[in-house]
């Protein structure tokens, strides 16, 4: 192949690449909460659609472009991080929680779902901030598959405008914003939850994040 | 080559003329701490919790950094690793509004560790952002295969406005407020080269907030 062959190919290339939808893995760090763990053993089970989370929108027009957000690696990370920074010890389940499914001894397994999510962009509304909003619903139950509770939370993130950034990049900076905004909340929120209030009650356990 | 000197000439009265910025700072402090803050840290914060705009991370980026720039002795706590040391209790749902607030986070006994050890004596939130108005003029640009080049003109301008609240972490009050606005209009003229002349708002606007605070919390100042 010629080198002006060469660069035709490439410049189509780049020309499909810019037809293609934005697609954008979420990347982020995650910092440990700053809090004294709860005495207590939580197990955690991330189903694959969890686990391998990922957000499709398909353009409503012709100049606009459809949009892939992969959620699922941070999501595990985030979780992961701030859930063993808030109980004494977290342990992954090796199957899920069930009738008959040999599992980990633990007081209790969180299940947590990403129910929906929505994005905005400055090209969507009249706004300069990038939006990323989601709502999540977990359900804790034992490891039998006794439900305990079962609530829904939302989190949300945004970032401005900023100079010489992409799309890509802000959607990917208002995700992780929203994974930190998941994890303030739940921290927040989880001991108000009634059902879990009883259950932390049952093992005689104080109330986290009762100071907010 | 008259009409190239004659628009260079435009160019350079533009550039004598525009890109300036006009601000204005106003303070109101209490208990100004007249030795300084000693070994003790500060920490700047911007707020974003409103729904249409955020504090941007690079202006308290520029305030903090005046700051220590003249005033070595003052540790400047920066704002990811106080919002990742803190994490999180600092996060816009979770900030203290006022500085009442600061009593029931430190009821959290990691909260209280991790600040005695940071020795946070002030905490200063910063509230606001730069937005860019309107805009006028229009240029166009063309390449070929002997070059390209634009010609025309466009101008816009943009507004800063901020506010930095200081409390005393020991005290638990608000110690001081601190305003500051700018604004100022940028032109790009084209001729061939589009040559930007940009009014710095948001760096006079950071250098305004920061001499002031700096005023504040240095003894030397």
């Amino acid at each position: 192949m010629t080198t002006a062959s060469r660069v035709a190919a490439l410049f189509l290339l780049a020309l499909l690449a810019a037809c293609g939808p934005a697609h954008v893995v979420v990347q982020g760090d995650f910092p440990e909460p700053l809090l004294d763990p709860l005495p207590l053993t939580l197990g955690v089970w991330y189903d694959e659609e969890f686990a391998g989370h990922e957000f499709f929108d398909e353009a409503a027009a012709r100049n606009e472009s459809s949009w892939i957000v992969s959620t699922g690696e941070s999501q595990v990370q985030m979780w992961d991080t701030l859930l063993g920074g808030m109980f004494r010890e977290l342990v992954h389940m090796k199957g899920e929680p069930g009738p008959g499914q040999m599992n980990q001894v633990v007081d209790g397994v969180l299940i947590p779902q990403v129910d929906e999510l929505q994005y905005a962009i400055p090209a969507h509304t009249s706004v300069k901030v990038y939006e990323i909003w989601m709502r999540y619903r977990f359900r804790l139950v034992t490891t039998g598959g006794k439900p305990i509770a079962e609530w829904t939370m939302t989190s949300y993130g945004k970032t401005p405008t900023a100079f010489l950034q992409s799309d890509e990049e802000a959607v990917n900076l208002a995700a992780v914003m929203a994974l930190r905004d998941a994890g303030a909340h739940f921290v927040t929120s989880f001991a108000r939850v009634p059902a879990v209030s009883d259950w932390l009650r049952a093992r005689g356990v104080p109330a986290p994040g009762s100071a907010l | 080559m008259n009409g190239i000197a004659r628009a260079l000439l435009v160019s350079l009265a533009l550039f004598a003329l525009g890109g300036c910025v006009t601000a204005q700072v106003d303070e109101m402090v209490f208990n100004e701490p007249t030795e300084g803050i000693g070994d003790a840290s500060v920490v700047i914060l911007g707020r974003r919790h409103a729904s249409d705009y955020d504090t941007e991370p690079e202006f308290v980026r520029c305030v903090g950094k005046y700051i220590s720039s003249r005033d070595p002795a003052i540790n400047v706590i920066g704002e990811l690793q106080f919002l990742n040391e803190l994490y999180p209790w600092f996060e816009p749902r979770t900030a203290p509004l006022n500085a009442r607030d600061i009593e029931r986070l430190t009821r959290q006994p990691a909260v209280a560790r991790k600040m005695e050890a940071l020795k946070t004596e002030y905490m200063i939130w910063i509230d606001g952002s730069t937005v860019r108005g309107e805009s006028a003029g229009s240029m166009t640009c063309a390449i070929g295969p002997g070059g390209g080049g634009c010609f025309g003109f466009g101008t816009w301008s943009d507004d800063a406005d901020y506010e930095a609240t200081i409390w005393d972490f020991t005290d638990r009050a608000e110690v001081g407020r601190v305003n500051t606005s700018a604004s100022g209009q940028s032109y790009m003229p084209a001729v061939v080269l589009p040559i930007p002349i940009i009014a710095p708002v948001q760096g006079t606007a950071c250098d305004g907030i920061a001499e002031q605070l700096l005023q504040f919390l240095s003894s030397e100042y």
